[in-house]
C-alpha cells in the first residue's frame, strides 16, 4: 500500500511535470465548446437526431454529450500519452527502476489518468452544457446538467483507463492512437451503416458506442448502466492486457 | 525538511577529504545516523549462471560471479559483449533466459523501494525532454518515499543547482549525465550500478566521478561501473570483471590483471583476443 501511494505519487508529479497535459486539457475544452454550441445550433434548427430529445425539449447536459464525441479523443490521448510516452521518451527503464512492480506501475498511472479524466472531463460536461443552454432557446432544458457531467466524468475515466493499459500494451503512441481511434471513431459508422443485427451487435459492445448510449441514459438496446458496465470491462481488459505485456516483455 | 538536513550536513561534515561537491549522508535509510564508511549497509551482487538470448544471439551466457561492497568494479568488455544486458537484468529490466542475478539474496523487484538499495545510471538518460531536472528528481523521490530534501542535495553534488529548472530536453549531453548520476545517489543506496557514467562528460566531470566512486566504495558500498575508457579504469577500479561474447573473461583484482602488462590497456587486448566484434 505504501509503495502503491508513494508510486501514484511520483506519477501525480510526472503528470503534471511535461506540457502535454495542459494542451490536451485546454484542446479537450475547446473542442467540447465548440462542438456544444454548433451541436445547439443544430438542435435549435431542428437538425438533431431525436435521440438526444426528451418530451419534445433538449437537455442541454446531452448536447455536452454529442460534443464529446470530439472532445474525448483529447481525453484519450492525453491517457495515452502518459503511457505511451514512456516508450517514446526513452523513460521505461528508469520508471521501472523506481518501481520494478508492473502491476503497481500500472496500477498508479491509471489512477491517476482516471483522476486526472473523470474531474476534467466532469468540468468539460459542465462548460458544454452551459453553453448549450442559452443557444437551444426555448428548446433547451438544463435540469440534467451536473448528473450528465458527472457521467461524462466516469466514462472517461474508464475511457482512460483503457487507453493507459492499451498503450502499456502496444508501446508505440502512433499505434495505440490508431487502435483506439478505430474502436472509438471508425468502426462504429461502418459497422452500423449495413444495419445489420449482428455487426450492430458488435458495435453496440464498443467502447464509444457503449459509453453514449450510458451518457445519453438509452434504454435500447440496453439499459444505459449496462452501457457504463461494457466500458468498465473494456477499461479491466485494458489493464489485464497492458500487466502482461509489462510483465512478459523485456523493458 | 530543509533545516535538519542542513544541520546534519555541517554535523556529518565531509566524508573524505574530497575537493568539491561533498558527499552528503541522508538523514534516512541505510543504517541510521553516524559518520560515514561505517554505517552503510554493504549488499552483494550475485550472478549465478545469468544468461540472456536475444532470439539467435546469446548476449549473456552463463555469468557466475560475486560483486563485493567496498571496492569500485570495473566491468568490461568489448561492444556488444553484453554488459548493458547483464546490468538491465540485475536491475530486473531483462528478464533473464536462465540463471539469475541477486542482491544480498532477492531479485531486485523484491525490494519495495529498491532506489534506497540499488542507484543506476542507465545507458539511455530516462529523462523525459519537457520535464525539468528537478521535476524529474521530485518524482523519482517521491516513487520510493525518499524525502524531498535529497533532491536539491544531490542537484547540488552534481553541479546542477542552477539548471535544474531548466527543461532536460535543453541540456548538453554531459549535463544529462550528471542528472542521471544525481538521480542513482538519491536515495543514498548502498549498490551503484553505473553504465558508462563518464560518457560526455567533461574534464572536471570526469575527475568528479571518479573522486564519487572512489568515496561511495570507500563508504562501504558496492560500485560496478562499466567502461571502455581503460585508462580511467586503471586508476578508479580496485576490481575488474572482462566480458567477451557474454562470457568471463576475468574476474580478479586490477594488480592481478595488470600482472607483466605495461597497461590495462596492454592486459585488455590480451584477454579480450578474438572476442572483440568485428
Ligand atoms: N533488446 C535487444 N534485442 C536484441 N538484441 C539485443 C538487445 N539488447 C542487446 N542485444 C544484443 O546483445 C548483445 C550484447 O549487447 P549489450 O548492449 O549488452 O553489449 P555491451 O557490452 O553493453 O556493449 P557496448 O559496449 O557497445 O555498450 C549485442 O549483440 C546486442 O546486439
Ligand atoms: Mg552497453
Amino acid at each position: 500500500m505504501t509503495v502503491l501511494r508513494a508510486a501514484i505519487g511520483a506519477e501525480w508529479i510526472k503528470l503534471w511535470t511535461t506540457r502535454t497535459v495542459w494542451w490536451s486539457l485546454a484542446a479537450a475544452l475547446v473542442l467540447m465548446a465548440a462542438g456544444a454550441a454548433q451541436y445547439a445550433l443544430y438542435a435549435e434548427n431542428g437538425d438533431l437526431d431525436a435521440t438526444v430529445l426528451r418530451d419534445g425539449r433538449v437537455p442541454a447536459g446531452n448536447v455536452a454529450v454529442l460534443a464529446l464525441s470530439f472532445a474525448q479523443l483529447a481525453f484519450v490521448a492525453l491517457a495515452m500519452l502518459a503511457m505511451t510516452s514512456e516508450y517514446s521518451t526513452g523513460t521505461m527503464r528508469a520508471t521501472l527502476t523506481w518501481v520494478p512492480s508492473r502491476v503497481k506501475l500500472l496500477l498508479a498511472k491509471s489512477a491517476v489518468v482516471a483522476a486526472v479524466t473523470f474531474v476534467a472531463g466532469a468540468v468539460a460536461g459542465i462548460v458544454g452544457g452551459l453553453i448549450a443552454k442559452p443557444l437551444l432557446g426555448d428548446l433547451g432544458e438544463a435540469g440534467g446538467i451536473p448528473p450528465t457531467a458527472l457521467r461524462i466524468g466516469a466514462y472517461l475515466a474508464l475511457l482512460g483507463v483503457f487507453a493507459v493499459g492499451l498503450g502499456a500494451a502496444l508501446r508505440g503512441p502512433v499505434v495505440t492512437l490508431v487502435v483506439l481511434l478505430m474502436l472509438i471513431v471508425v468502426l462504429p459508422p461502418l459497422l452500423q451503416v449495413p444495419d445489420v443485427a449482428v455487426l450492430n451487435g458488435i458495435a453496440d459492445a464498443l467502447p464509444g458506442v457503449a459509453g453514449n448510449h450510458f451518457l445519453l441514459g438509452d434504454s435500447d438496446p440496453y439499459a444505459p448502466g449496462l452501457g457504463l458496465l461494457i466500458v468498465a470491462v473494456w477499461a479491466v481488459g485494458g489493464f489485464v492486457l497492458g500487466c502482461r505485456e509489462l510483465d512478459r516483455r523485456d523493458a | 525538511m530543509r533545516t535538519p538536513a542542513h544541520l546534519l550536513r555541517q554535523f556529518n561534515g565531509p566524508c573524505t577529504g574530497h575537493d568539491f561537491r561533498q558527499y552528503v549522508r541522508l538523514p534516512f535509510g541505510s543504517g541510521g545516523g553516524g559518520t560515514c564508511g561505517s554505517t552503510v549497509r554493504r549488499m552483494l551482487i550475485t550472478l549465478d549462471g545469468l544468461t540472456k538470448r536475444f532470439g539467435a544471439t546469446v548476449a549473456v551466457d552463463g555469468l557466475d560471479l560475486e560483486v563485493r561492497p567496498g571496492r569500485v568494479t570495473g566491468f568490461l568488455g568489448p561492444n556488444g559483449a553484453g554488459k548493458s544486458t547483464t546490468l538491465r537484468m540485475i536491475l530486473g529490466l531483462d528478464r533473464p533466459t536462465s540463471g539469475r542475478a541477486l542482491l544480498d539474496g532477492r531479485p531486485y523487484s523484491a525490494y519495495e523501494f529498491p532506489l534506497r538499495k540499488v542507484g543506476a545510471l542507465l545507458e539511455a538518460k530516462g529523462v523525459h525532454p519537457g520535464r525539468t531536472g528537478r521535476s524529474h528528481l521530485r518524482a523519482m523521490a517521491r516513487s520510493n518515499a525518499i524525502p524531498a530534501v535529497r533532491v536539491d542535495e544531490v542537484l547540488a553534488q552534481a553541479g546542477l543547482t542552477g539548471v535544474a529548472a531548466k527543461r532536460a530536453g535543453t541540456w548538453s549531453l554531459g549535463m544529462g549525465q550528471r542528472l542521471g548520476i544525481a538521480g542513482a545517489l538519491l536515495g543514498d543506496p548502498p549498490v551503484l550500478i553505473l553504465d558508462e557514467p563518464v560518457n560526455g562528460l567533461d574534464p572536471d566531470g570526469v575527475r568528479w566521478i571518479r573522486g564519487l566512486m572512489r568515496e561511495l566504495a570507500g563508504q562501504g558500498r558496492t560500485v560496478l561501473v562499466s567502461s571502455h575508457l581503460l585508462s580511467e579504469m586503471q586508476v578508479t577500479a580496485d576490481h575488474l570483471i572482462v566480458i567477451g561474447n557474454g562470457r568471463l573473461l576475468a574476474d580478479a583484482p586490477l594488480d592481478r590483471i595488470l600482472a607483466g602488462h605495461a597497461s590495462l590497456e596492454d592486459a585488455y587486448y590480451a584477454l579480450t583476443e578474438g572476442s572483440a566484434l568485428r
